[in-house]
């Protein structure tokens, strides 16, 4: 155990807004909010990006006019490694590599220094299509040029003990001695149990990650997703092991980004009738608002 | 800013050529998904509209003022902004009349998410993502011109 107590940054994913985003909130009325939080960081989607992937310098200057104006730090750039973007067979590794560098400018200019790599999966376990190492190994140069680390996202049912996150991604950092890739930890990975509102997805959470996994992982993790589903009225989320798991970031020095991420039942049902959307309206802003009470209570700030 | 619904009363009403004749109509179309696409990456099923079904590869499409079929589409190198309408515009003599019409449109996606790329057991040609997200928008909507 590392002497030094972290200091986790509290920030938020702008994900959580993403039903009302372009509908009822621009991008600065989400910044708004997150300040009213009292996070300190944020992440974003590329497709959140003002006429991705080339905003315009005056887009770019208002987005650093927002980050200034809130206070808020950028965390990390949510992007994807996508090979299947046509018809017909996969694109070379030297197209995905393109691809990739055009985010990783991007994220670059934008002040990001952590990535949510979203690699091409094949199956629920989220099992990464063969061939991945090719065009990820090749892009590390330009991931140092740039200054990012990309992050696989380790996201339910998907858990820590999962085989391919030993033995290709972590193998993958071993072998290369990268540190421009690493791991999102999504918290939902510790979830036990059922969520309010989440019913009919029929998860059973027979295989989860347990907290004191999260520990060998830390070194490889500069952003993680403190996922939530439902925050009740006292600010308690009721199926994640919170306390226990940022105890262990904190005990063992990790100084990352923190971003609440809202994935509840009124994400899900929001566009299903005009009841459920000013459900949303109301509803998606509380449940960030309490949860970020919740993250601040723990950490103390 | 666009309306919560992927298929959008703004903006729905009948088209009329330089002679005021009524050509068709057309609507507008926002995905409901929480990111932007790739046009290469999205699918276009048909549209029906009152139990009328329009055949996808009879629609046009508009996007940022410039037309385009179906299968243009598909190599289409440019990004769907994320909530930004695209326009389709379908051919029908006379349009359609005054008053409520249901609109239906298939809609899906090709994405790297957790799933078979491009399984597509139905034979739809709607994309990999319907396992998780369905591919059917439905809107009652009133027509006034």
């Amino acid at each position: 155990m590392s002497a030094k107590k972290g200091h986790p940054k509290r920030g938020i994913s702008v994900y959580s807004y993403h039903n009302l985003l372009g509908r009822t909130m621009t991008l600065e009325d989400c910044f708004e909010e997150m300040y009213d939080t009292g996070a300190t960081c944020f992440e974003l989607l590329t497709s959140y990006i003002d006429n991705y992937p080339n905003p315009s310098p005056a887009w770019v200057d208002k987005y650093w006019r927002l980050c200034e104006k809130y206070n808020l730090e950028p965390a990390e750039l949510g992007h994807w490694a996508e090979n299947h973007l046509r018809r017909g067979p996969g694109m070379s590794d030297e197209e995905v590599v393109e691809e990739l560098k055009q985010d990783f400018r991007l994220a670059n200019l934008l002040g990001f220094k952590a990535l949510r790599t979203k690699i091409t999966c094949t199956n629920d376990l989220c099992d990464p299509e063969p061939g991945w190492q090719n065009y990820i190994e090749k892009a590390l140069p330009y991931a140092e040029k740039y200054d990012v680390v990309m992050q696989n996202e380790v996201h339910l049912p998907t858990t820590l003990h999962t085989p391919h996150i030993r033995d290709e991604y972590l193998d993958f950092i071993h072998r290369t001695g990268t540190s421009h890739f690493g791991f999102n930890i999504d918290f939902g990975t510790f979830q036990y149990r059922p969520s309010k509102g989440l019913e009919f997805m029929g998860l059973t959470f027979e295989d989860i990650t347990k907290p004191e996994e999260i520990v060998d992982f830390l070194p490889y993790s500069k952003a993680c997703h403190t996922k939530f589903t439902y925050m009740n009225e006292n600010f308690d989320e009721e199926t994640i092991p919170y306390k226990e798991v940022i105890k262990l970031m904190v005990d063992n020095g990790w100084d990352g980004w923190l971003l609440s991420e809202y994935e509840g039942g009124l994400r899900f049902h929001a566009e299903e009738s005009a009841e459920d959307f000013a459900a949303a309206i109301d509803g998606i802003p509380d449940q960030v608002r309490r949860h970020q009470i919740m993250m601040s209570n723990l950490l103390g700030y | 800013m666009v309306e919560y619904q992927s298929i959008q009363q703004r903006g729905f009403h009948n088209t009329y050529d330089s002679e005021g004749r009524i050509t068709g109509f057309e609507f507008k179309f926002v995905p409901k998904y929480y990111k932007g696409l790739w046009f290469t990456q999205c699918r276009f099923g048909n549209v029906k509209v009152d139990g009328e079904e329009f055949d996808r590869d009879t629609l046009v499409y508009e996007y940022d003022g410039l037309e385009y079929s179906r299968e243009e589409l598909f190599s289409l190198e440019k990004y769907w902004q994320f909530r930004s309408p695209l326009i389709v515009k379908i051919k029908k003599e006379g349009g359609l009349t005054k008053g409520y019409h249901d609109v239906f449109m298939d809609f899906g996606w090709v994405l790297n998410y957790n799933g078979a790329l491009e399984a597509e057991p139905d034979g739809s040609g709607l994309g990999n993502m319907a396992h998780m997200f369905g591919t059917a928008n439905q809107r009652r909507m009133l027509l006034c011109r």
